[in-house]
């Protein structure tokens, strides 16, 4: 069996980046070609909506304009568990389906789910180091109170 | 230039009548009764946009004043709405918050109905004596429903004035926006929220707060002299934008050029901004290439359903809609630049007037209908109190 613990440490970095606020280590988890998508199926509609569609250079500007939002206080915290990874070939892309449930802890110290879903990621390998190419949130919460500012 | 004390922060606002509201009308049980007896159980509210029944017998659940309704697309096209109600013992009907029946069977003892609220079957009918129990009178509760540009909307009251009546002229600058071109929603999301509604209403009324978000702050309030926007109420309650206000999108990273890639909706120009608010609760906005339309539906007196949707060209091609829906995730839906800040501050006031600490809210702001007039909640107010007979200032006796 292949090892695929680099994926999964792939995986686990880019939740400890973003818990963190770690924007830039975010990107460098990123390939150049990045794709980030939230989608969410809306029994309402009968459709899928997109609720966030950025490439590489916007969602660096979205981290670059955070600290000047008004933005939801306390701290986010993301556990994905790594549940497939299928290669398309011997050389990659790999399609790496993780679980994900995001927590939300609030100034007070009190902590509640904020969201559960999947991450649907496509991760290629670059000079030995491995990258998210596409990251699609598929989100199964469709009520997410006050919102947010930044991707999950 | 000083601090206050008790006193002077308990007593009402030096002000006149109608340019202050009294924390209470946030948090009182009374009132909350009150606003849902004489509001919400009589005005006409937007319950979905026609293309979300695009095809006969398409339904869509939804809430007004604390019950659950549906509207249901009937085979004459005609769009009705009922109670989500079955007549024998109560239970709900429709469980889907959307679908498509052509016969609605009760799961609890099958009786059944029609897309006219007909009655069509009820099994072993022999086994009720009398004639109380028939197809023939079990029907379902029929609830008002017309449809304006698109926009179908209900009432609990069956003796309203009709809707052409409550909305006036209120939605005549809309009309060519949302029926210019054949519009689909393409966003809907729901939030519960620990506010009012009307916490979260004033948020829609209030142009002054285009200070807290940072995207207003860097592409709106310099767009246009402040003098020359103009703002206007209508009577019942109705208010928003008199005239476009513009929008300079270069100011904020990464809305450069937004809106020269698509076509603008109908009668728009990509850096227009338009807005309506439709008492008691619905909003209607417009940023040149999307539309959302948002409603507060009460769920008690510190708890607010917020629906929001965002509409575009139905039919348009897919590279047109992935911009259209970028345009919209700019400032709304939950990941919005906007949206989220908005909710924040509803809940911030909620949290002061809960426990009493902040007392007044001061709606004052006079500029003539320009700039960032409070007009349009002063309009919302007058009507709030002419409905629910109390002073917005003074809505508890003391
Ligand atoms: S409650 Fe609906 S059939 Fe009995
Ligand atoms: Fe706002």
């Amino acid at each position: 069996m292949r090892e695929f613990e680099p994926i999964r440490s792939l995986v686990g970095r880019s939740c400890l980046a973003l818990d963190d606020g770690d924007f830039n280590g975010y990107l460098d988890l990123c390939a150049p070609e990045f794709a980030y998508r939230i989608v969410v199926w809306s029994p309402e509609l009968g459709k899928d909506m997109v609720w966030l569609d950025h490439d590489r250079d916007g969602l660096a500007g979205l981290f670059e304009t955070l600290p000047d939002h008004l933005q939801r206080s306390g701290r986010f915290s993301r556990h994905a568990s790594v549940y497939t990874v299928e290669e398309y070939s011997d050389a990659g892309p790999y399609s790496v389906v993780s679980s994900v449930v995001v927590h939300h802890t609030d100034l007070g110290g009190r902590t509640q789910t904020l969201a559960v879903g999947r991450y649907l990621d496509t991760v290629v390998c670059i000079d030995g180091a491995y990258r998210l190419s596409a990251r699609e949130v598929a989100l199964e919460t469709r009520d997410l109170g006050i919102g947010l500012h930044v991707p999950l | 230039m000083s601090s206050r004390d008790k006193k002077s922060w308990d007593a009402s606002p030096d002000m006149p009548a109608g340019h202050f509201v009294s924390g209470d009308v946030y948090t009182d049980p009374d009132i909350y009764k009150d606003e849902s007896e004489k509001v919400f159980a009589k005005a006409w509210r937007f319950a979905c946009h026609d293309s979300e029944l695009p095809e006969a017998f398409d339904y869509r659940v939804f809430e007004q004043d604390g019950q659950s309704l549906f509207a249901i697309r009937g085979e004459d096209g005609v769009i009705r709405s009922f109670l989500n109600v079955c007549s024998h013992r109560g239970a709900k009907l429709l469980d889907q918050p959307a679908g498509n029946a052509k016969l609605i069977t009760c799961f609890y003892h099958r009786w059944t109905y029609d897309a006219h609220g007909h009655c069509a079957g009820i099994p072993r009918v022999s086994g009720y004596s009398g004639d109380v129990v028939s197809k023939e009178t079990m029907g379902l509760r029929e609830v008002r429903t017309e449809t304006l540009h698109g926009l179908v909307f209900v009432t609990l009251d069956d003796a309203a004035p009709d809707l052409t009546s409550f909305v006036g002229k209120a939605l005549d600058r809309f009309s060519e926006m949302l029926t210019g071109q054949p519009l689909e929603v393409f966003h809907y999301n729901r939030a519960v929220l620990d506010c009012n509604w009307k916490a979260w209403h004033e948020t829609n009324m209030d142009l002054y707060h285009e200070f807290m978000h940072v995207v207003l702050r860097k592409t709106q309030v310099n767009a246009m002299p402040m003098k020359d926007r103009k703002l206007i109420v209508f009577k019942n309650g109705h208010g928003g934008s008199g005239g476009d206000m513009k929008a300079a999108y270069d100011g904020y990273k990464g809305f450069a050029g937004r809106g020269n890639d698509i076509p603008p909706l109908s009668g728009m120009a990509p850096t227009d901004f338009r807005f309506i608010n439709l008492f008691p609760s619905t909003a209607i906005i417009s940023r040149g290439t999307v539309v959302r339309i948002d409603t507060a539906t009460p769920m008690g007196p510190d708890k607010t359903l917020l629906e929001m949707r965002g509409l575009g060209v139905m039919g348009e091609p897919e590279e047109h809609r992935r911009v259209r829906q970028r345009h919209h995730n700019q400032y709304w839906g939950p990941f919005g630049r906007n949206v989220p800040e908005d909710t924040i501050a509803a809940e911030a006031c909620a949290d002061s007037f809960r426990g009493h600490a902040g007392r007044y809210q001061i709606i004052s702001r006079d500029e003539g209908l320009t700039g960032q007039d409070d007009a349009v909640l002063r309009a919302f107010y007058k009507e709030w109190a002419l409905k629910t007979g109390r002073d917005p200032g003074q809505p508890v006796s003391s």
